[in-house]
């Protein structure tokens, strides 16, 4: 039966050329800025270089306190780290670093800007990043506050030139001050804003003073689980923990909000608990992917039932010979899907050419748009979607067709 | 008879919904797409008031220990008189994070005759920073050294701050946030509006306060307006000069033009991305219009036939068939631009009336002109028809 729907389906395309080429346009079009956009968020969201241990990690980002009148929300202080997560049980590692924040360096009278991060011993145990050469700095370096730093693949090349010899051991100079390189690693797309820099350096060789007792503070903090069945635990005893932190200057604070979140939570709080960063994000998608869509449905919409019209004696024959409504919707479906499935694969191969495109043009450093399995299952979807919504309704409307009507014509 | 025409549409309504629909919200994409972009363009048209070319802004951390506001006082004067010193630099000046094209915002609210006004930029400066920006003073003065001595406190506004607050009138002399010289502040210049959100963001309120001694800590930001030509070996020399002045600071030198460019990105980028999605969505919506239109046409052969047969020219059969598809672009756009018009009423985005005006005739002839296009084809074949043969399939 499929099979010859099939056959009717491909006899229709071939029939009218024009509005086959407006529909599988229409479809393969949709279908690019989809999945183009699904591998944009999938990197995002989903890439787990260089944060392999995702699943039994919570992420502590911001800090916000909140009076009567005003708001004062950020990052967090190594004390406050410290001191008030450090307390709690569960974490078996760690790890505090700082946002990346800029400088510059000059060799050969050429001007480099580069990002710094600060770290500590654990964040290296976290995330695993993939060392081209060397290895990271140990805790005993960080406690002697040694001036060793790991660079990424790029700022070797800036700095070093194109050749590939070893960099291991040799000094960098950036902020006025010379660190010797201890390991160089893959770099990470400034999107994953949490783990990118160009240069990591020990936190103990930053000018900061840590006896400050503030909380707010350029730090951020993961928490790792023993294993994955404890990170919910974790969370519990971190909001607990969080509840019994003293609100400083109590005249102007009431509220003290800081939360462990999974990685995708943490990735859009906005830093002001009153708005949720989740909202934000998914009312900008659907919103996004409504008016992607939207126009290109109605226009296919508007193409079928051009098309089943103009094939209404067909229908009419059909249907006198004792063909049911639901046969001929079922079949109209199908057809419908076998359509978008042909701009589908269209749209697939565009989304490839795209991709490539935009990953050449380098829009944002090291990030390389992939088109995985999680992006191809979309697209499917996407497509079974699309043709179900512009088939139902053209369907209907032929099912309804008066078959002395449509035989007449 | 465009009387007859509508009843001819009205007749076939439920065909024509879809149709109505599709041009609906087309309309209200080329609507939305062409806010942006007369927004932009508009700003773009406002002169920029600042001379960025071969201005660079240092950023450093206060890493001096002293809590004295003097000796703090002192040192950062010697600091600038020392860069201002260096062969290459034309002029030089303190300013807080909110600089020209800096992400950072500072706002506050003023008061004026018991009226609030809010969102209002709150630029941190010294008594140089005017010249280094190039910037220009439409009225009253900027402010020199013996404003921080005086006891009384007096504030420097723009343009776009002093016109809705003063009106036309001379705003130096009055007093902002009280009524006299005890609780109040003087406005003693205006500044022309400078665009410090880049090319395509409008100017917003702004005034600017000279730096005081108590601020002297938090400042880490300066402006250095050097010489044409100056290349990374005299940046690198600046940085050395900063680095050996303030022991254990981050120091980061950037250039404005730089700094615009990529503040720039932020409006462009978008705008392109969907200019190009809705290029392609109208494309697919004109293909589509293109295909049902043609269809719509070639089932009324009959009808065409017979007025041929009857006498009608073939311009007239052509020129009826755009218009029908003329007066069911009306339709949807009657319906648009009463969605439209909700935007400057109520006012969303806050982007000003005219900019939805302009959007929305723009917005109109793009989809008369679109309709038009789709139908004209069609139309010509129709004219084509010959009565025998139409009349013979019947």
């Amino acid at each position: 039966m499929l099979k010859n729907y099939f056959k009717i389906a491909i006899a229709v395309l071939k029939r009218r050329k024009f509005f086959t080429f407006v529909s599988l346009f229409g479809i393969s079009f949709t279908i690019t800025i989809l999945m183009v956009a699904t591998a944009f968020i999938d990197k995002v969201v989903n890439d787990t270089y260089p944060d392999k241990k995702r699943d039994r990690s919570l992420y502590v980002t911001k800090l916000e306190l909140r009076g009567k009148d005003a708001m004062n929300g950020g990052g967090l202080s190594y004390y406050f780290i410290k001191h008030f997560i450090g307390s709690i049980k569960t974490p078996v590692k760690l790890a505090i670093s700082s946002n990346w924040q800029g400088t510059n360096t000059y060799i050969n009278d050429k001007k480099i800007a580069i990002n710094y991060k600060y770290t500590n011993a654990d964040y290296w145990d976290i995330l695993e990043f993939d060392f081209i050469e060397g290895k990271p700095f140990t805790k005993q370096q960080i406690d002697n506050a040694e001036r060793v730093t790991i660079i990424t693949e790029d700022i070797k090349k800036q700095y070093f030139g194109n050749d590939d010899a070893p960099v291991v051991g040799k000094y960098i100079e950036a902020d006025n001050v010379k660190y010797r390189i201890s390991g160089v690693i893959k770099a990470v797309p400034i999107t994953s804003y949490n783990f990118y820099s160009d240069i990591y350096l020990p936190y103990t060789v930053s000018n900061a003073n840590f006896n400050d007792t503030g909380y707010m503070g350029i730090y951020t903090a993961i928490l790792l689980a023993p294993t994955v069945n404890d990170v919910a635990k974790m969370q519990r005893e971190f909001n607990q923990m969080a509840k019994k932190i003293p609100i400083p200057d109590i005249k102007q604070w009431d509220h003290l909000n800081v939360f462990a979140d999974p990685y995708i939570d943490s990735y859009v709080r906005s830093g002001n608990e009153n708005k949720s960063g989740m909202v934000y994000a998914l009312t900008a998608l659907t919103c996004f992917a409504l008016l992607v869509t939207l126009l290109p449905t109605l226009n296919l919409v508007n193409i079928n039932i051009t098309r089943i019209m103009e094939r209404s004696s067909e229908i009419g024959v059909r249907k006198a010979f004792g063909a049911s409504s639901r046969t001929l919707v079922y079949q109209f479906i199908v057809e419908n899907i076998i359509l978008t499935f042909i701009g589908g694969t269209i749209g697939i191969v565009l989304s490839f050419i795209s991709i490539q495109l935009i990953n050449n043009a380098q829009l944002i450093a090291n990030l390389n748009l992939t088109i995985n399995f999680t992006v191809l299952g979309f697209a499917l979807l996407i497509c079974l979607f699309f043709g179900f919504l512009s088939g139902v309704y053209p369907a209907w409307r032929m099912s309804r067709l008066n078959v002395v009507t449509a035989l007449k014509s | 008879m465009i009387k007859h025409l509508f009843k001819l549409i009205w007749n076939k309504k439920k065909q024509n919904f879809l149709l109505l629909s599709e041009i609906f919200i087309s309309f209200m994409v080329i609507f939305g797409v062409f806010s942006f972009g007369v927004y932009a363009y508009k700003n773009y048209m406002a002169p920029m008031n600042i001379k960025y070319e071969n201005v660079w802004v240092i950023n450093y951390s206060n890493t001096l220990k002293t809590e004295n506001a003097d000796s703090l006082e002192m040192f950062y004067s010697s600091l600038k008189q020392n860069i201002q010193a260096l062969p290459g630099v034309i002029e030089a000046s303190y300013t807080s994070a909110n600089f020209p094209y800096s992400t950072s915002m500072m706002n506050n609210g003023i008061t004026y005759k018991g009226k609030q006004y809010f969102g209002v930029n709150n630029y941190r400066v010294d008594d140089d920073y005017l010249k280094t920006l190039g910037g220009n003073l439409i009225e009253g003065r900027w402010y020199r050294k013996a404003d921080g001595a005086g006891k009384e406190r007096v504030i420097v506004i723009n343009k776009k701050l002093k016109d809705d607050v003063f009106g036309s009138g001379s705003a130096i002399g009055k007093y902002i946030d009280g009524n006299n010289s005890k609780d109040g502040r003087r406005v003693i210049g205006v500044v022309d509006d400078m665009k410090n959100f880049g090319d395509y963001q409008p100017a917003k309120y702004g005034m600017f306060e000279r730096i005081d001694t108590s601020y002297r800590k938090w400042v880490g930001n300066m402006l250095v307006k050097v010489k044409p030509g100056a290349d990374a070996a005299f940046e690198g020399k600046l940085y050395k000069t900063m680095a050996n002045a303030l022991k254990n600071s981050n120091i980061e030198i950037e250039h404005l033009d730089d700094k615009l460019s990529s503040t720039n990105k932020f409006t462009l980028v978008p705008l392109i991305i969907l200019s190009i999605i809705a290029a392609f969505l109208i494309i697919n919506v004109a293909l589509g219009l293109f295909g049902v239109l043609w269809y719509n046409i070639n089932k009324r052969r009959g009808e065409i036939g017979l007025r041929r047969a009857i006498g009608a020219s073939g311009n007239s059969v052509s020129g009826q068939l755009v218009a029908e598809s003329l007066i069911l672009a009306t339709l949807s756009l009657l319906i648009g631009s009463f969605f439209a018009a909700q935007f400057p009423l109520l006012n969303v985005f806050d982007l000003p009336a005219m900019v939805y005006v302009i959007a929305l005739l723009m917005a109109v002839v793009f989809i008369y002109l679109l309709v038009f296009v789709c139908a004209l084809y069609p139309g010509r074949q129709a004219a084509n028809i010959y009565p025998a043969v139409a009349l013979h399939e019947e």
